[in-house]
């Protein structure tokens, strides 16, 4: 029944991932953003059968980073610069659907040949897993707004996030939260320098960072 | 007691935040001192970790911990010289953040859990991004951008690679704590097909860091842009801090009896680089960039040295030792070249010997160290690095590579040539050069390139013995 929920909670996330793909707004490029941070925050409540105190603090303190505060601390970036909401794509919307859906099929395609004992009990997590950290690659090539690249990063952390919970060796909690706090400080760097980059270009868009080149 | 040698510069560098201006230059330069005297104990004790688990004392990590801290010492003086010099608006944050990028890579070279490792490397990144933002221009702020957005993406790749390590040791049934110094002895357990694809993983996100092409972007606008002391640095110590993530996991595949496979992935990496710093360099027009060519076509070297193994890894410990030392003595005379002609471009300086003859000595002498000259350790280097490929019948590694350093050298010597002797474009700008090269701001590069020139004649039994050791874990030594 547990693992029910937690295919139905990432086929979202797949959906989520095919939303991201064709979002032309920052806005909603951001709000699907905390959305998949916060899916992936919960799925170790479904997928861990007894939890400790620790583990159950850790995870709500994941939900809070990646739910709460990463998307907030965009959200008040953006709110700050007041800035132009396209994001500038560099491939067209409808090509990126195209590769959103053949990415979603791919990544299914291939975790089922992965011989991955953990995760044979949920057919969506590591196929969700893949599409998470590709859409945040695609995002930080395919847009030159610098804040949907911004954007693109954190899916990319997201993904990397949903693939380490689906380890059963994996690292004590105080390590895990130690790559919470540099992904967390990392992103309010970013903000800062989004920030920046508004007031000194006057606009969020990386094509006016092409001084320093060969 | 390992872990104190991080944590006294992590609360200095909060301390120097909040600390009037004036403090803060003494402090850098007495955590220098403190930092360099506890790392010297730990060399000469090697104590047990508090935390065991996350931290130990290598071979490879005690050499670069030394490194940094001899580095950190001497450029902490010269940056005292050049604050005086050198208005900031924002000392303390610079100061500040000096000790702090100090802390995050000495947290790097104690490591030994892989996701400690991973989360050090990172902070490294964090901690040294406000120092390239330092002087608030936009060509600053782009650099910065590059540098953060390019070298967390590049990490997160290593991150994914040290999971897919998490994953290897589940299906191969090992349960033995998550550090290098557990998995090593067990590594012939782990699942040989992920333990490859996180190899490459963490080659591809470390390498970013370390500068390695087609990685490379981020770095010369970094270096250019970083005020000198912090571009000394990031290129003396930084990419170092880097690379040791890359050995301790190549220590692991040699281990685990993939040595092949570990080693054609970093000839390819470390040939490319070398190849894209012979292409780059010939056409820089600005000093400090032409600067981090030459660190991309050393860490390269480093790469090519490591993959090639046996006498090679020998060759590229020698060669981080002193590129290390070599280049950040570079980069603080290019910071005097920058205060004394207040340009970047190469076409407007000129004439440094007689203009600036301390600062020249400095600079010529590290040019012709860098270049691999016989006196200098590099030149030895090399030369193994070029035996050992010889001797494994890697013959077109060797070719391309003594191909590109004569064609580095031709470009580099050029360029270094119009700076010291040649009459500048401008002429107005050597009428207005009265930069009196105070002994603090040409001392530590002397020490610098006194210490490279001493190491190559003799070195200390105990330090050989601690190099003979970090080489002998990844199948390399003196035959």
């Amino acid at each position: 029944m547990i693992l029910y929920t937690v295919d139905t909670l990432l086929s979202l996330v797949l959906l989520s991932v095919l939303f991201a793909f064709g979002s032309s707004r920052v806005p909603a490029l951001i709000k699907v953003m905390a959305f998949q941070g916060i899916v992936v925050s919960i799925i170790p409540f479904f997928i861990t059968p007894d939890m400790e105190t620790g583990a159950v603090i850790f995870t709500i303190a994941t939900l809070v980073i990646r739910g709460v505060l990463i998307p907030l601390s965009i959200h008040v970036a953006i709110r700050k610069v007041a800035i132009q909401r396209d994001v500038a794509p560099i491939v067209g919307y409808h090509a990126s659907l195209f590769f959103g859906l053949g990415l979603i099929v791919a990544a299914a395609v291939i975790s089922r040949y992965l011989n991955i004992p953990s995760i044979s009990d949920s057919a969506l997590l590591f196929p969700a897993a893949i599409s998470l950290l590709v859409t945040g690659m695609f995002l930080l090539m395919a847009r030159r707004n610098a804040i949907a690249m911004v954007i693109g990063y954190i899916m990319l952390e997201n993904g990397i996030y949903l693939m380490g919970t689906t380890l059963s060796v994996r690292a004590r909690h105080i390590v895990e939260f130690g790559i919470l706090l540099d992904v967390l400080a990392g992103v309010m760097i970013m903000a800062i320098i989004l920030q920046n980059i508004k007031q000194t270009f006057d606009d969020v868009d990386t094509s006016l960072l092409r001084t320093l080149k060969e | 007691m390992v872990e104190m040698v991080f944590i006294t510069p992590f609360v200095t560098g909060l301390l120097a935040f909040v600390l009037p201006r004036a403090f803060g230059r003494q402090l850098l330069v007495l955590t220098g001192a403190v930092h360099l005297v506890l790392s010297l104990l730990l060399w000469k004790n090697s104590p047990q970790a508090w935390f065991a688990e996350y931290f130990a004392v290598t071979p490879e990590g005690l050499l670069s911990l030394l490194v940094i801290s001899l580095l950190f010492f001497l450029i902490a003086i010269y940056t005292t010289g050049y604050l005086a010099a050198h208005r900031l608006k924002s000392e303390n944050m610079f100061t500040g953040f000096m000790l702090l990028f100090l802390s995050t890579m000495t947290m790097v070279t104690l490591s030994d859990h892989i996701m400690v490792l991973w989360i050090a490397i990172e902070a490294t990144t964090l901690a040294s991004a406000p120092l390239i933002y330092t002087h608030r221009s936009g060509a600053s702020l782009e650099a910065t951008w590059k540098y953060v957005l390019i070298c967390s993406v590049g990490i997160a790749m290593a991150l994914v690679g040290s999971l897919f390590l998490t994953l290897s040791m589940e299906l191969g049934g090992v349960t033995a704590a998550m550090s290098f110094s557990t998995l090593t002895p067990v590594a012939v357990q782990l699942d040989p097909a992920w333990l490859k694809a996180g190899f490459i993983f963490i080659v591809v996100g470390y390498g970013t860091k370390m500068g390695l092409a087609p990685m490379h972007t981020w770095l010369p606008d970094a270096h250019s842009e970083a005020p000198s002391p912090a571009s000394a640095l990031l290129s003396g110590v930084l990419l170092n801090c880097a690379y040791l993530g890359i050995f301790k996991t190549n220590k692991i595949m040699v281990a685990a009896g993939l040595s092949d496979f570990s080693g054609t992935i970093l000839i390819v990496f470390g040939l490319l680089s070398i190849v894209a710093a012979a292409t780059y360099i010939l056409k820089q027009t600005e000093y400090k960039r032409m600067l981090a060519y030459s660190s991309i076509e050393n860490m390269g070297i480093i790469a090519l040295g490591t993959g090639i193994g046996g006498l090679g890894v020998y060759g590229a410990v020698i060669c981080m030792i002193h590129h290390s030392l070599i280049k950040s003595s570079l980069f603080l005379s290019s910071g005097n070249i920058l205060m004394g002609y207040k340009d970047r471009l190469i076409a407007n300086t000129g004439q440094m010997a007689k203009q600036m003859p301390r600062t020249f000595v400095a600079f010529f002498a590290g040019f012709a160290g860098i270049s691999g000259f016989p006196p200098f350790g590099i030149f030895i280097g090399e030369l193994f690095i070029i035996m050992a490929a010889f001797k494994s019948g890697h013959y077109l590694a060797a070719i391309v590579f003594i191909f590109s350093l004569c064609v580095i050298f031709a470009g580099f010597a050029r360029q270094v040539m119009k700076i010291c002797f040649d009459a500048p474009a401008d002429t107005g700008k050597t009428a207005a050069l009265n930069f009196q090269e105070p002994p603090g701001l040409v001392w530590p590069q002397y020490i610098l390139l006194l210490t490279s020139l001493i190491l190559c004649f003799f070195i200390p039994d105990a330090l050989y013995q601690t190099i003979v050791d970090a080489v002998h874990a990844i199948g390399g030594g003196l035959q």
